[in-house]
């Protein structure tokens, strides 16, 4: 991974043409081809990139990075008017996904966020406690009915048996046994879809960076 | 209970009602076989829709039975006799089933956990032309949610009065208002948001069903549609439907008109290669629209097509798989396709016909 702080001009040519003005940046040049220039601004997402395979020319105050999309040209034109820094690092092999992280960190998010399950949901409490283990929210809706919800990184088949048992002891309770259940996962396989609404249990798909607030969530005529 | 039908028959009316039985409840994944008044009905529901179909058989002895609905299918489909007898056998909780020499003891279910059908009414109800209704239920069907989440949007608010069938589906990326024209105006009128699961299965019901004219009876929370002697059921959804005419925009900054077949035939092509949620790119330059697609390790396509825009290029981006259903439901002829911004809805409807609008909203563009 060579990171380069530089102020520098891009240009960048294909399939439109964007013009990001001299200032300072971050240049990234990762091992499989990835450039990617950032501002300190703008969250995570890059001003300007160039996803692999590209090809990337040097020369004495000038990267060039070109990709080909069909029989056109993408082309990112780095001019570097000064280099402040300019190191590169061997990352070695990337650790996967911490998974119980990702679910431990979805599990926070949609505790703060709980509408992202269903309309009008309220937080009762994280962990609830069942006598075979705990769900991970237990949420009212408008009505004040009880939705329990299961938040996975992948919704897989495994994950609605989960929580089917879970829903079974909780609606042993005369208070709670009209309580439905909520998938929540980045993905969920279609299988599992299949199997959860034969089961009555609601599927959601949510999307990490938006409850990150990393990303605006996808353009809709209305809320 | 003992009856005889016809296998083809019975299979065929079989068929039909166990679309709706459930694969939740044990007593609701049953069809429910009532046989009175030298009559034979079969009987199948999830709670959400209930469908009565009648069957034409034999009475030699009268009752109600439930079985399980797909089992039966199963066992009525594999025989090869052209006639089937089915007699209850009570002391044995169980119904014999007979085709040719096979024969089969099949374990009823309990017909007391079944629930009751709601019956249509004589009054109250509104007769619309099935072939017009169900055609305008097939032009927004698509754009109703499958998000049970936001059950409201999983409905299409149907409108009827005078000589307008009105019809509006959303799920909240995409908006289809299909308003159609009937030769005769209506004896009364209703407005309510049926679930288009009950819609599509009656969009199907009709194309099998002899029968020029559609009963529809609105009730406080559920809705009757009778054909035939088919009768369809359906709770109604409550909730507020969202106003459609709010989200209309009042102008557009282009209006351009498209050979239909042409650029629903490219954006069909071009969608192969955008994958993986990524979205379809139109590009407007002068004269000339490009739709081209990308997906990261899988490739790209792109195809242009002349058209009359005018004005500074701009490039917006689609759901694929949402602005090709927009472009199918206009049907053929040509296509106007009205737009404001990248990030601003656009508008598709038939350059033709004023009847059907389909809203829908633009994927952010990367670069």
């Amino acid at each position: 991974m060579r990171l380069i702080v530089a102020r520098c001009e891009v240009r960048y040519t294909g399939r439109l043409d964007a013009l990001l003005p001299e200032a300072l940046r971050l240049i990234m040049i990762k091992a499989d081809g990835s450039v990617l220039v950032h501002a300190d601004h703008g969250s995570y997402k890059p001003s300007n990139w160039m996803t692999p395979p590209t090809t990337i020319e040097e020369s004495d105050g000038s990267i060039v990075v070109r990709k080909f999309a069909g029989k056109e040209e993408d082309r990112l034109d780095i001019r570097v008017v000064e280099v402040l820094s300019d190191v590169t690092h061997d990352m070695g092999e990337a650790a996967a996904l911490e998974k119980d992280g990702v679910e431990s960190h979805l599990q926070e998010l949609l505790a703060e966020q709980p509408h992202w399950c269903g309309e009008g949901f309220r937080l009762v409490r994280r962990e609830w406690p069942t006598d075979i283990g705990p769900v991970d929210l237990m949420c009212r809706d408008g009505d004040d009915g009880w939705i329990a919800v299961e938040i996975k990184r992948v919704g897989t088949i495994d994950a609605v048996e989960q929580l089917t048992r879970y829903l079974e002891r909780i609606r042993l309770d005369p208070a709670m046994d009209g309580c439905r259940g909520v998938l929540a996962a980045q993905t969920i396989k279609p299988q599992a879809r299949v199997l959860a609404e034969a089961r009555g249990i609601a599927c959601v798909e949510v999307d990490l960076a938006v409850l990150r607030g990393e990303r605006e969530p996808d353009l809709t005529l209305f809320g | 209970m003992k009856i005889s039908a016809a296998r083809e028959e019975l299979l065929a009316q079989l068929q039909t009602v166990s679309r709706v039985a459930s694969t939740r409840a044990q007593a609701l994944s049953g069809v429910q076989l009532i046989a009175a008044g030298g009559r034979v009905e079969l009987r199948a529901t999830d709670q959400e829709i209930a469908l009565r179909v009648p069957l034409t058989a034999e009475v030699e002895r009268e009752g109600t039975i439930l079985l399980p609905a797909r089992l039966l299918v199963d066992v009525v489909r594999s025989l090869s006799a052209p006639s089937v007898s089915l007699e209850q056998r009570p002391a044995e909780q169980d119904v014999e089933l007979v085709a040719g020499n096979a024969q089969f003891h099949i374990r009823t279910l309990r017909s007391e956990d079944f629930p009751p059908f709601p019956e249509p009414e004589q009054e109250g109800n509104v007769t619309v032309p099935a072939r017009a209704f169900v055609d305008t239920v097939l032009r927004v069907a698509n754009s109703a949610s499958r998000d049970e989440t936001r059950p409201v949007l999983t409905g299409i608010m149907v409108s009827a009065s005078e000589r307008e069938l009105r019809m509006v589906a959303t799920d909240s990326y995409r908006l289809s208002v299909k308003e159609t024209q009937l030769e005769h105006p209506l004896a009364g009128g209703f407005e309510a948001n049926v679930p288009a699961r009950a819609l599509q299965e009656l969009a199907r019901l009709v194309q099998q069903v002899d029968g020029e004219t559609l009963t529809v009876g609105v009730r406080q929370n559920q809705v009757v549609f009778q054909i035939g002697d088919v009768i369809l059921s359906s709770r109604l959804i409550e909730g507020q439907f969202p106003n459609y005419r709010q989200l209309l925009p009042e102008s557009y900054e282009h209006e351009l008109t498209i050979a239909g077949g042409e650029v629903t035939d490219v954006v069909r092509r071009i969608s192969l290669l955008a994958q993986k949620n990524a979205p379809l790119r139109l590009s407007f330059a002068p004269g000339e629209l490009t739709v081209s697609s990308q997906t990261p390790d899988i490739g790209e396509a792109r195809e242009s097509l002349p058209v009359a825009f005018q004005g500074e290029p701009f490039e917006i981006g689609f759901n694929p798989d949402f602005l090709r259903d927009g472009l199918e439901a206009v049907g053929s002829g040509d296509v106007l396709l009205k737009l404001i911004s990248p990030l601003r809805p656009g508008l598709i409807q038939s350059a033709e016909d004023g009847g059907f609008l389909y809203l829908i909203m633009p994927i952010r563009l990367n670069v």
